[in-house]
């Protein structure tokens, strides 16, 4: 217990940037023309009911999206046209996945699971600052919107709803 | 970040403990004592750094209530529960009564991941809200509302409004001093260029009265303006005060006034040629200066309204102007009197036929019910005027059949009687316009029922989007909420779901949250919505813009008692 509340203080005295609640990434931070894994936790329904179907929108500058398959989910891409074109590997993209959807699934209130793609980071990617992931998480015909981004200034704990979200490293 | 922190459960600690043994094995060695400690405190730190971030907590939601949000229930439960969606514990929970007073409940009994509420009072009829505040397992504060009603949804409690009755006073006076000037002394300089034989009886009187009325017209149209600021007397001199009266119709009335107070002085003082002609078209301008503003002038239809108000004002001056000159002339010069006597005896009938059948329509079109009569002020002071107008009638109805006649034929006691009788009815006149002026503060039944129902609308406007708002009505109580969206730049914005939030902080009450539903006219709509308290809320509109886009704006709103 007195080894908990120490790491509780140093939390609190740190004040760190951890987010508590919510449908999250694992990994937080993620440097800038890399390549990047997400694992979206989804750690309970929509106020209790369970969860059917979790739709990512993918923002701009993140590329070459390949969504992990889940048994028991559908998955799908929505591809589209990128805001201008990225090069990888000596190729020039200017499309590709804008949306990941794993749907027909059926994942309880008291269970919890990880949804997982991979992607890259464009390298023109603005360092330093958040890159968010707005979800949609849908249990039957109820549905919970993990789409807030905070304003300039805002506080995300402000949010009721916050879109999981990274922060982008410089280039390595 | 770290209002959000909370301790967390039993499982989650050791959670962290197995975690911890996995990823980060500190080697146990007593002669390390020291680096032991400051490991450990830097281990937990990583840990915490790790780990904390990886705990996903929940909000918790709502689930259920009882009594249901929106029920009207036959009586006062004797506790309310709340469900959630997971076990939470309670920060506020606070009930608002019908009348906006608070009553905080501090005995409740958690159940799990329900929460009962004992409640401490037996709940007099209308609408509550039950607003609770609580903290869920992720240490979030989450609140909202649940407003439910016994027996049924109340109208909102009548906030007292502070009266100047200083400027009240002052107003009243003005006013009555305006109508004895046009009535009284305009109808007097009426009656004396084409009634009297003998002008010079009560041409004192007149001109007196003229000139109170000169006096009070301007000084009406300052205290208007100040009455529309809601200033203090103390301001009467300001500019602002006068603008503000320059821009009410009652400006029209003044105007008028004057013109019609002048015309009468000329016909009593001016060339002989001009007499009557300036008299009439001062009782024309008496007529037309009282139709130009007031209530009755202002109610629909307006081509029915004002023309009745005229005739109203026209007549009264008549009658009531030639009241002073005649009893004066009766006093003084019995046997010129007759003749003034025997003319107004002739037209009186006509005229008073056209007065009460003016006022007798008015009235219908104020009051619209009878049991506004009793209920609003307005009627009360209608019934005070019939009262009074029922006495008057009498006495001019004893005068003309009963006392006239000798009276013209010579009889000296029945003069002295008709003159005492004049006296009275002059007196009663003064009542009656003493009471037309209360009408001032007073609108009638037809003006609160159009007040009442008036919405009220406001306009948020961000970058991302705009929002028209309507409440209608704008008061507390059962409404209804329209809202057309537009983007930021006057575009069509075609959002796909709009949510209307509304809280009072100061009240203590959490948000109230109500999806809006869309009829097909372009704009979105919340029915059946329940307002318990009038004053100043925060509305919010989440328009949810695409499925991963939601635009916040919000914006206070004033919502009236009544």
């Amino acid at each position: 217990m007195k080894k908990y509340l120490l790491a509780a203080g140093a939390l609190l005295a740190l004040g760190t940037n951890a987010a508590f609640a919510h449908i999250t990434l694992e990994t937080q931070e993620a440097p800038v023309g890399s390549t990047y894994k997400a694992v979206l936790r989804v750690p309970h329904g929509c106020e209790g009911k369970a969860t059917t179907a979790l739709r990512v929108q993918i923002p701009e500058g993140v590329i070459s999206v390949k969504p992990m398959p889940k048994p028991g989910w559908t998955l799908q891409t929505k591809k589209g046209k990128y805001e201008k074109s990225y090069q990888l590997y000596g190729e020039t993209l200017t499309t590709g996945v804008k949306e990941v959807d794993w749907s027909g699934g059926n994942l309880p209130d008291e269970f919890y699971d990880e949804f997982v793609f991979r992607a890259s980071l464009a390298a023109d990617l603005p360092a330093g600052q958040m890159l968010y992931f707005p979800v949609v998480q849908e249990c039957g015909d109820a549905t919970d919107r993990w789409i807030e981004i905070p304003a300039a200034g805002q506080d995300e704990d402000a949010l009721e709803t916050p879109a999981p979200g990274i922060k982008l490293l410089p280039k390595k | 970040m770290i209002s959000c922190w909370r301790a967390p459960s039993g499982r989650a600690a050791s959670s962290r403990k197995d975690r911890m043994n996995a990823s980060f094995p500190v080697r146990l060695n007593g002669v390390h004592i020291r680096f032991l400690t400051s490991g450990l405190l830097a281990a937990f730190v990583l840990m915490a750094l790790l780990i904390l971030p990886g705990r996903a907590f929940a909000h918790a939601a709502l689930v259920a209530t009882d009594p249901a949000d929106g029920a009207v229930l036959a009586q006062s439960p004797s506790q309310f529960s709340l469900t959630f969606s997971e076990p939470v514990s309670p920060l506020v929970l606070t009930l608002v009564r019908p009348d906006g007073t608070q009553l905080p409940l501090n005995s409740y009994r958690l159940d799990g991941q329900t929460l009962a509420i004992d409640n401490p009072e037996a709940l007099k009829s209308g609408t509550h809200v039950l607003s609770w505040r609580v903290i869920s397992e992720d240490g979030h504060p989450v609140g909202g509302s649940v407003l439910f009603s016994i027996g049924a949804p109340s109208a909102a409690p009548v906030a007292g409004e502070a009266v100047d009755w200083t400027l009240r006073t002052a107003i009243w006076a003005a006013k009555l001093l305006l109508y004895a000037g046009l009535l009284l002394g305009v109808g007097g300089a009426f009656a004396l260029a084409w009634l009297a034989k003998d002008r010079r009886c009560g041409q004192r009187f007149v001109a007196v009265a003229l000139l109170f009325g000169l006096v009070a017209a301007p000084v009406s149209l300052g205290l208007q303006g100040l009455d529309g600021l809601g200033a203090p007397l103390a301001r009467f001199a300001t500019p602002v005060v006068w603008k503000t009266a320059l821009e009410t119709s009652f400006v029209w009335t003044v105007l008028i006034g004057l013109i019609a107070l002048g015309l009468a002085l000329l016909s009593l003082a001016g060339p002989p040629g001009l007499r009557k002609l300036s008299a009439s078209a001062a009782l024309f301008g008496v007529g037309a200066a009282l139709a130009a503003s007031g209530h009755a002038s202002a109610a629909e239809p307006q081509w029915l309204t004002r023309p009745l108000v005229f005739l109203h004002g026209a007549a009264i001056a008549f009658w009531a102007g030639a009241l002073a000159p005649l009893g004066l002339a009766l006093r003084k010069q019995p046997a010129e009197a007759r003749t003034f006597l025997a003319r107004f005896s002739r037209a009186i009938l006509p005229v008073v036929a056209v007065l009460a059948a003016s006022g007798i329509v008015l009235a219908i079109i104020q009051v619209q019910a009878p049991a506004a009569l009793v209920h609003t002020a307005y009627g009360r002071l209608l019934l005070l005027k019939l009262a009074l107008l029922l006495f008057l009638f009498t006495l001019a109805a004893v005068n003309r059949w009963t006392l006239t006649a000798p009276a013209e034929a010579g009889d000296t006691e029945v003069q002295r009687r008709l003159m005492r009788s004049i006296g009275i009815e002059m007196l009663i006149v003064l009542a009656i316009f003493g009471v037309a002026a209360g009408w001032r503060f007073t609108p009638p039944p037809r003006a609160l029922a159009i007040a009442a129902a008036q919405p009220v609308s406001i306009h948020i406007h961000t970058l991302q989007a705009m929002a028209d708002l309507s409440i209608t009505p704008g008061h507390a109580g059962e409404v209804a909420a329209s809202v057309m969206i537009m983007t930021g730049d006057f575009g069509p914005l075609d959002a796909k779901a709009v949510t209307l939030v509304l809280s009072k902080p100061d009240s203590g009450i959490e948000p109230i949250k109500r999806p809006a539903t869309k009829p097909g006219d372009g704009t979105w709509r919340v029915d059946n919505l329940v307002i318990p308290l009038p004053g100043r809320w925060n509305v919010r509109l989440d328009i949810l813009v695409s499925d991963f886009e939601m635009v916040k704006i919000e914006a206070p709103i004033d919502i009236r008692a009544e």
